[in-house]
């Protein structure tokens, strides 16, 4: 009996040792693939993103891009991410100084007047092969954008040149255009109708030049690479790596060698998630980096400097006008505009500073006549009225027949800021109107896709600026505006858009937009709800870093770095 | 030679013995025995107890703790747990355009009493001074320069008043005041410690329920704020309320699916196993099958083809996702089961007797591989509360505004690091309940398991 359980016990202690080393194999087993893998990684990974945030040395500054550009080809290009990297190596006839002031760049003088301009290239304007900027360029660069073929969604912003739309529209030929290159340093434009603000349009993106053999050598994949793109700003990119990093260096035929301060800006990283980079950034990994309400305690604690800048966007809730759609009742909109109160909305819930409370589709820094337009024409919005907004419903449901209005949807972006103001929204017409409201989340190109087809009932929508004039808002409702998502279609605003488009006089044009701003609120067009302000915090060594709300942003182009 | 001698008494039965055979302990079927077994073991019988507490909390929970869960409560976001709430009565908020008398005092002063609605600050014009910033912080600001959150810039030497609205809550706030020139040069830099106090008006109060008509209070009178003991979520909205409506979708995925999955796996399995040769072949590699399909997937084709809108709960083809795929696990344990069932000796036995398929079936194969079905289903539960819990979290579960504790646990992440709790309950909540139904799951296999029936 008793030897039956001695080999019992020899077995299990033998099973045990083997499982012992079975165990310690496995673990030393993993412990070197682990390694293995770490050591792989760190050689496939972003080889420049070792060094610290700002390196005096090497006149280097670590910064991140939100994404990967999406359109280096300034022709086509629309969104602030590739706007922000052309503005570093590409330069139009005139730019925005690190005042947000026009100041000249490829033209070294120019005249507009009422009917045209006439813009003077300075003689020292090279693309970074050597060879000079020429009228040509313009002419070129803005023929393709205008082409029906390469069919550029901001080709409207040229329409200004006089055959811009008929040519876009494939009426013209491209040669028609009113721009003339009359010898190699004078272009020569000829305006559709008069305008006021040509200056500012010629500092976006869509107006920069393009050299066109370099453009027909490329074959169609201008700007899909680093070497396929021609620089002339203050910086070239000596590197992309699609997706992970992009680096940028001084650009040697820059025409004014005192403006690039920097050696290198490295875009090492590339990520949306604020999270992230602002790990990065207290790893010391990049200069900047963007806070989202939750980080701003985090940040106040560990003493950082923190700025805030208007980045010019208006963000209200947009409702669809189409036909069939109960928001197309003026009542109901009514209702749900005396049911909401911005101020609550960026007070206690959105929480960022720098947010203002949306009161009109014009932000306020927008210029008026002689001050700022919002102090000349007060936008008296509406302040929460709960009394009259169930009156306002109780129409709405006698003019739609309805008992009770069935479940609208929101259409929503998929991100922290949108989701919570989505949830406070459904909340706040459920609890004033009894209104039920479904979210339907959706990444931005989704988003954008089901805004075009008129997939929703509200849709949390915004608009930033593309020129420093009002009518970069004010013609948004116009009815033949593509941009109109909810197809909002009143010929009442439409003559004040065609009186704000053609008129010279400030004071009638400021009058317009003071039309289209009252029957924007009369009507419950849209509701805003907040004008956006960016909190971030910089690395005290870097400075010279320009935020703005039109042109390039953020700006590196003039920034240095301190020991 | 003797002769033998036989008496009648011979030819009487022998005595028997009634002690032989009184039994020394009474009778035990196989769920008492069971039974006995699960209540001496304390951690399952905790185990037990913690989810018969959880049913409570969610099914009877709500009757006493009557919280609209989607309520939102601006003046109370991210609270903390019993976190303090009285509030003082002032009159409505009326918006201050700055230009009443200057208080007096020198330098960054009030010009009103702070409260949680608004800090009115006031300060005398810098002399030179074309604009103005003012800062806000939560430390106090030393020689860093660090001054905490920019609240605006003002420009004009005639700009001397501010009002903040920004997120306030009752705490000291370090504010701070930078007077620039024209050419942007420091001219003038002022601080000042400001102890906010928590206001509501008598209107709110009364639309929160917590008084009865504004004439019940006066200005000045401190009330108490609604009581939120787990406090409350982004949106002020409360937490144990939350929770509450929250189980209900986590445990009604978690008991719902692995019943009705464990249940096909059963007669699945079953079937094969008893039938056996090609028929059980050809299911077991059906069952193969299914187990190949992606889950993920076809949850996102189930919405689909249940044509689940934007907005609407996708907690129905969670359901049939996870019914649909998650069954060949149990039919393939009670297939083994019942194949090595199939071969004892007293089905053979039954058989002759002229037992029919049904009764050996439902007499001796079922009961018998009962223990492996109850495991296997304990076990079931607290993956199907993660599988839910995990859907939730990156949003294919539940929509707005109800809560699920997955969804929870996905709001309060973006928080952790400044108002954990928002996190640390839902997730509480989940792991507890996987740990009390794998712990009971463990204790039920122990209890069930037939060849310990003779263990003391």
């Amino acid at each position: 009996m008793s030897t039956v359980i001695t080999s019992d016990d020899s077995f299990t202690s033998a099973a045990g040792r083997q499982l012992l080393i079975f165990a310690a194999l496995a673990i030393s087993g993993i412990t070197l693939l682990m390694l293995g893998l770490s050591w792989a990684s760190s050689r496939t990974g972003a080889a420049s993103g070792s060094n610290n945030a700002v390196d005096p040395v090497t006149n280097t500054l670590t910064v991140f891009l939100r994404e990967e550009p999406p359109q280096l080809d300034s022709s086509k290009a629309t969104d602030t991410v590739s706007g922000s990297v052309l503005g570093h190596v590409v330069e139009g006839l005139l730019r925005y100084d690190e005042h947000n002031q026009i100041a000249p760049g490829v033209a070294e003088s120019w005249d507009i007047r009422a009917d045209g301009a006439t813009f003077r290239l300075r003689e020292n304007a090279r693309w970074s092969d050597g060879r000079p900027v020429t009228a040509d360029d313009f002419v070129f660069a803005w023929q393709t954008a205008l082409d029906p073929a390469n069919a550029s969604e901001y080709a409207f912003i040229l329409y200004p040149v006089k055959n811009g739309e008929a040519i876009n529209a494939g009426e013209l030929p491209l040669e028609e255009l009113g721009a003339v290159a009359v010898d190699d340093r004078t272009l020569e434009v000829t305006f559709e109708r008069p305008l006021a603000y040509f200056d500012k349009l010629v500092t976006f993106s869509t107006y920069y030049p393009i050299r066109r053999d370099f453009y027909q050598s490329v074959k169609g994949a201008f700007g899909a690479d680093a070497n396929r793109i021609l620089y002339n700003g203050p910086f070239v990119i000596s590197r992309w790596v699609h997706g992970a990093s992009l680096k940028m260096d001084r650009n040697p035929y820059y025409w004014n060698p005192d403006r690039a301060k920097l050696q290198t800006i490295d875009f090492a990283y590339i990520t949306s998630d604020a999270n992230a980079s602002l790990n990065l950034f207290k790893d010391d990994k990049i200069a900047y980096t963007t806070l989202l309400a939750e980080n701003l305690d985090d940040a106040m604690q560990q003493r950082w400097h923190i700025h805030r800048f208007m980045d010019g966007g208006v963000f209200y809730i947009e409702f669809n006008h189409r036909p069939g759609r109960l928001t197309g009742n003026h009542h109901l909109r009514k209702a749900m505009q005396l049911a909401t109160e911005s101020a609550e909305l960026v007070y206690k819930v959105t929480k960022l500073p720098g947010y203002l409370p949306g009161e009109s589709l014009f932000p306020v820094w927008l210029k008026g006549v002689h001050g700022f337009f919002r102090e000349e024409y007060p936008a008296n919005y509406p302040h929460m009225d709960l009394e009259q907004a169930r009156r306002h419903l109780e129409k709405a449901k006698q003019e739609l027949g309805l008992k009770v209005i069935p479940p609208l949807v929101l259409l929503s972006g998929d991100n922290p800021v949108s989701n919570i103001q989505a949830e406070y929204y459904q909340q706040i017409f459920r609890k004033h109107l009894g209104l039920d409201l479904k979210i339907d989340k959706q990444i931005f190109k989704q988003r954008l896709a089901k805004m075009l087809s008129g997939d929703f009932d509200l849709v949390l929508a915004g608009w930033g600026p593309d020129y420093d004039d009002p009518l970069t808002f004010g013609d948004l409702f116009a009815s033949w505006n593509l941009n109109n998502r909810g197809r909002y279609d009143n010929p009442e605003l439409d003559r004040w858009v065609r009186v704000a488009q053609d008129e010279q006089d400030v004071q009638k044009r400021m009058d317009a937009f003071g039309e289209i701003q009252r029957i924007l609120i009369e009507d419950a067009v849209i509701l805003p709800g907040y004008e956006r302000g960016v909190t971030y915090v910089t690395n005290p060594q870097m400075k010279g870093m320009v935020r703005r709300a039109v042109g390039p942003d953020p700006d590196f182009s003039n920034a240095w770095i301190v020991d | 030679m003797a002769e033998l001698q036989l008496t009648r008494a011979d030819f009487e039965p022998l005595h028997t013995d009634q002690e032989i055979h009184s039994l020394s302990r009474p009778s035990l079927s196989y769920w008492q025995d069971a039974w006995i077994r699960l209540k001496a073991n304390t951690r399952a019988l905790f185990s037990l107890y913690l989810v018969i507490a959880l049913l409570a909390f969610t099914l009877v929970g709500p009757l006493f703790w009557t919280v609209d869960p989607a309520a939102q409560d601006v003046d109370q976001i991210s609270l903390p747990p019993f976190a303090d709430r009285d509030a003082r009565i002032v009159s409505p908020y009326e918006p201050w355009n700055g230009s009443s008398v200057l208080p007096v005092g020198e330098g960054l002063r009030l010009a009103d009493t702070p409260t949680s609605e608004a800090v009115r600050l006031v300060w005398d014009p810098v002399a030179g001074a074309t604009s103005y910033s003012v800062y806000r912080s939560r430390y106090p600001t030393g020689d860093d320069r660090a001054l905490g959150l920019p609240l605006i810039d003002l420009y004009g030497s005639a700009s001397t008043t501010f009002e903040d609205r920004l997120d306030l809550s009752p705490r000291t706030y370090y504010y701070s005041l930078l007077a620039y020139d024209g050419a942007g040069n420091e001219l003038d830099f002022q601080t000042l410690t400001v102890e906010v106090n928590r206001v509501i008006t008598a209107e709110s109060a009364v639309e929160r329920g917590l008084i009865a008509a504004p004439d019940d209070v006066q200005i000045g009178d401190v009330i108490f704020m609604p009581l939120h003991p787990l406090g409350t979520d982004y949106l002020g909205r409360d937490m144990l309320a939350r929770l509450m409506h929250g189980a209900r979708v986590s445990l009604f995925i978690g008991i719902a699916a692995p019943f009705l999955y464990v249940l096909f796996g059963v007669v699945y399995g079953s079937t094969a196993g008893f039938i056996g040769g090609q028929t059980d072949q050809l299911l077991m590699r059906f069952a193969d099958f299914v187990v190949a399909l992606p889950f993920l997937l076809f949850m996102i084709l189930f919405k689909i083809a249940f044509g689940i809108g934007p907005g609407e709960s996708g907690i129905f083809p969670m359901l049939v996702a996870l019914v649909l795929l998650s069954w060949p696990a149990t039919s393939r344990l009670v297939r083994g089961q019942i194949l090595q069932i199939r071969q004892e000796g007293y089905i053979n036995a039954s058989r002759l007797l002229g037992a029919a398929n049904g009764y050996l079936v439902l007499r001796h194969m079922i009961p018998n591989t009962m223990g492996v079905i109850l495991v296997t289903l304990t076990f079931a539960v607290p993956s199907a509360i993660f599988t839910e819990a995990f859907l939730s979290f990156i949003g294919m579960g539940v929509a707005p505004p109800t809560p699920s504790w997955g969804s929870m646990c996905n709001e309060g992440i973006k928080t952790m690091l400044t108002t954990p709790h928002e996190l640390i309950f839902p997730a509480l909540f989940i792991s507890i309940t996987v740990l009390a139904f794998n712990l009971l799951g463990d204790g039920l296999r122990d209890a069930l398991d037939a060849r310990m029936r003779s263990v003391e």
